[in-house]
Order: C-alpha cells, then structure tokens, then sequence
C-alpha cells in the first residue's frame, strides 16, 4: 500500500470509527504531504462516510453511530476542503431541507441531510421549526430541485401538507419533488398529502431523491 | 435476552389543538399555554372535544427543560411551545443547571392547572417528560450521543440529575391531586439509540427512575409511553400481567379503573384516545 493508500485508509477508517481527532490529524498529514484534497475527501472521507452508510443500512450502525461518524467526516472535511481546486465540475443537485414549524427534533433530518451531501447533492439546511412559507421561498430563490421535510410529531404533520398547497399557489409544484420523513410519517401518508416520496430513513432518502430526480 | 421493539407513533386524536375548541373559549395564543386557569379551561374543552376520559396536561414537552432554564417559543394556536435555542454547548454544563423551582414559571402554573382540574371532578393525566426529550430543549442532540459514547459516567450524571428532576415534578402533582402520571420519552427510541444505546438507557437511567417512580403509584399510576415499555420488556426489566376487565372499554378508561390494582401501564399511547381493549385484557407493566 503506497503512503497516500494509507493516509486515505487512514481517513476512511477514522470516520467509521467516529474518531475525529484521528480524522483531523490524518488529513492534516495527508496535505502536508503533498496530496490532492480532492482525493482526500472522495476516497477518504466520503468513502468512510459511504461505509457507515452501509453498516447503517445493514442495521450494525445507529442513528447515533452515524452522526458521529458525520462528526468526524466534517473535522477532516473542515482541513480538507480550503484546499479544493477552484474549478467546479457539473453542478450538484439542490435541495431545502428542514423540520416543519412546530417542531425542534432534527436528528433525523441531520442525518438525511449527511447522507445527501455525502452523495454529492448540495443541501440548504433551514434547521428545525421552520416556518412552512421559507421551505417556498429558499427552494425558489436557490433554484432547488427538491424538498425535504421531516418530523416527529404527530401535530406538526399537517405543515407538510401545506407547503405541498403553498408550491401549487406559486405554481411551483410541476418542478419541485417533494420528499418526506420522520417518525410517525409514512408512504400512506404521502400519498395522501401528495407528496412525491417518502422514505423510512436516510440511505432510502438517498435513494428516493435519486429516483425522483432521475440520478443514475 | 429478546431484543427492544420500537412502537410506531402513528396515533390521529386529541394531539394538538382544534381551532373550533379555541373559539368557543375565546381564548388568546400563547397567553392560554401560560396561565393555570386557561390551561385548565383548554384541558378540559379538548377533554370533552375528544370524548376522553380525562384531561391532558401540558401541551408541550417543554416544562421541565424551561424550569431548568430552556429558552422557549411560545407558538400559536397551531403549534404549541417548543424549543428556541439552545442553552448548552456542553454536557458539563447541563450539571450547572439550577434545579426546578415549582413556586415559579410554567411549571407553577402547570401544577395550578391540574389543582384546578382535579378540584372540577377531572381525571388529569400529566405528561412528564424523559431525558432526551429535555435535553432536546437544551443542547444539541450530537453532544449527547457523543457524550454517551465518550464520557459515560458524565452522562450517568446528566441522567441522575435529570431524572431526580422529573421524580420531584411528579410528586409536585401527585400533592396537587394528580392520580395518573404519563411518563414519555420519544426522543431516546430504539428507532434513534439503536439497541446498544437504548439498553444502555434502560439499564442506567429508565429502570433505576422507574424503581423510584413507581413508588408515587401507591392508589395512583404511571402511564407509560410504549416505546418505554417496550425498552423494558425486551431488556428483561420488565414482564406483563394480564388484568381481566369486566367490558371492554377505551384504553384511558382502564388506566382510570385499574388505580390502585395496577402500578405500571404500557400497552398503548394515551393519546389514543379512541383504542378500545376489545378482550377486556389490561396489560400492567411490573418491573423486576
């Protein structure tokens, strides 16, 4: 294994194993060395964050075991990325994510958010409690693709609903998908609020935004 | 040792507040969240909206975080009180927190309410809040998980002066006249911890607190969420016994009538209001 195999081993690892002071330290040494940080966050960081997204999808990692891993991913990432070459390639995909007005339970909405980004969507996280009309506005005035909403909160459900009503009256529903989640929140529920998907946890969210917006 | 199952919140009645109920009392939002006597009046009007057996109280899970300092938003008629922002960088500091204070602040007002209730004949059901659900309001969630990963004992802390917290609310209102204590804690599911985590809340924090608990449900009793029961069944801290009822009558019914014969309930969400036991079969919870 060449030492650059080994810094981004080094990396992989690190995030799976929610050691983010591993993770810092092995980025820092993987630049001093010359590296491309590209490289570094694709075939490093993000391939650790793309194991925990596999262990978690196989029931061995939890919700919790994620978001450290997430935790340790953004410290490398926070090194990594000044480093990034200016040019962009193809623009990413973009999405509003956020929970709906009247709730503050944004662990699983993190959690999505993650595992977008780390599969290359560009996501504008409006946080928690966010009232339903600025999921509207952020999604026109940043040319989003798609919406996410979640919560966990059987009252707050019905805010959904309204900013799939909100979109129809700004005659923005044809290019918007609307994708929701969250505890008490189900396929039979989107589909009686019209929204375009649901999903039951953040590798299927992946997934659905993928199909939705035609991703291969 | 059988693993914890999760209970789905998939329930559709009396959460929430119902714009009709609000009109009829002219009542005024936030201010009804803040005051023991529209408290009360908006308890009771939901109680008789839903066709419960009992009247709810709070309508939030904020309480106790506010009284330990929580910074919250009040809402409107739609949305109740919830978390603002958060007060906490650090679990250190949640062990700086003062402890509650019940002669002040909502929670006074709270107490006031279900005094009021109770003094009206009502059934009142209060809704204490677990740890995570706390915590939600005063720290972000990643230094918790953190936290319980890297500082164990520090957590065991956090959760002892939480849960010490809650026991005295509890006690507050069973003085007050409260005869069923509804004790939930969603955040901290097994759908969020994983089994690990959540085995190791049972056997730190829910099981040593519910010891204590249990103690207040001397002709009273503790409703339990049933993501907390099941937490305890599948860790084997906990086994069902069958209650034969004489009909088959709404869930709350049977809390109300199994007082005194029953410590521990579980088997389902209070807030179903509308869950029938059909086979006259009241499950208690009795801890090991």
């Amino acid at each position: 294994m060449s030492a650059k195999e080994e810094l981004l081993k080094r990396l992989s690892d690190g995030v799976v194993d929610m050691e983010e002071d591993d993770v810092a330290e092995a980025a820092q040494e993987y630049l001093d060395a010359g590296y491309p940080a590209f490289d570094g966050i694709m075939e490093g960081l993000v391939d650790g964050m793309n194991r925990a997204g596999q262990l978690y999808e196989e029931e061995e990692y939890f919700v919790t075991d994620v978001l450290l891993c997430s935790d340790a991913m953004y410290a490398g990432l926070e090194i990594l990325r000044p480093y990034l070459p200016e040019a962009e390639g193809k623009a990413k995909h973009k999405g509003v994510i956020g929970v709906v007005e009247g709730d503050t339970h944004d662990i699983g909405k993190n959690l999505v958010k993650i595992m977008l980004e780390t599969a290359g969507f560009h996501m504008i996280d409006l946080g928690r409690d966010v009232p339903l009309r600025k999921f509207v506005d952020t999604a026109r005035e940043e040319g989003a693709e798609f919406i996410c909403m979640s919560t966990l909160m059987t009252t707050t459900m019905g805010g959904m609903q309204d900013v799939i009503r909100i979109l129809e009256e700004e005659g923005m529903r044809q290019q918007m998908k609307v994708m929701i989640g969250g505890g008490p929140v189900s396929q039979k529920y989107a589909d009686k609020i019209g929204a375009d998907g649901y999903s039951q946890n953040a590798v299927e969210a992946v997934k659905l935004a993928k199909k939705l917006l035609n991703i291969a | 040792m059988s693993e914890i199952k999760d209970f789905n919140c998939t329930y559709d009645n009396s959460a929430g507040i119902h714009a009709d109920v609000t009109k009829e009392l002219g009542l005024t939002f936030p201010d009804a969240y803040l005051h023991g006597d529209t408290m009360a009046a908006l308890s009771k009007a939901l109680r008789r909206h839903d066709g419960a057996a009992f009247c709810e109280l709070p309508f939030c899970h904020t309480v106790e975080a506010e009284a330990m300092g929580g910074i919250i938003n009040y809402g409107n008629e739609k949305a109740g009180p919830r978390a603002k922002e958060y007060i906490c960088t650090s679990v250190e500091e949640l062990l700086e927190l003062p402890e509650i204070d019940f002669t002040m602040g909502r929670i006074q007002e709270v107490l006031k309410a279900c005094e009021i209730l109770r003094g009206q004949n009502e059934q009142v059901v209060l809704q204490v809040s677990g740890p995570f659900t706390i915590l939600n309001v005063l720290i972000d969630a990643k230094y918790v998980f953190k936290a319980m990963r890297k500082k164990p004992e520090l957590m065991k802390e956090v959760f002892r002066k939480l849960g010490k917290e809650v026991l005295r609310f509890m006690e507050e209102a069973k003085k007050r006249g409260v005869g069923l204590l509804s004790y939930a804690d969603s955040p901290g599911g097994v759908n969020i911890l994983g089994p690990k985590m959540a085995e190791q809340v049972v056997e730190n924090f829910t099981y040593p607190f519910l010891k204590k608990a249990e103690l207040l449900a001397d002709g009273d009793m503790i409703l339990l969420c049933p993501k907390t029961a099941f937490a305890l069944l599948g860790t084997g801290k906990a086994e069902l016994r069958d209650i034969e009822l004489q009909e088959p009558m709404p869930y709350g019914e049977a809390c109300i009538r199994m007082k005194g014969r029953a410590k521990l309930a579980g088997q389902m969400c209070i807030k179903n209001v509308g869950y029938c036991l059909e086979n006259r079969i009241f499950k208690e919870v009795v801890l090991r």
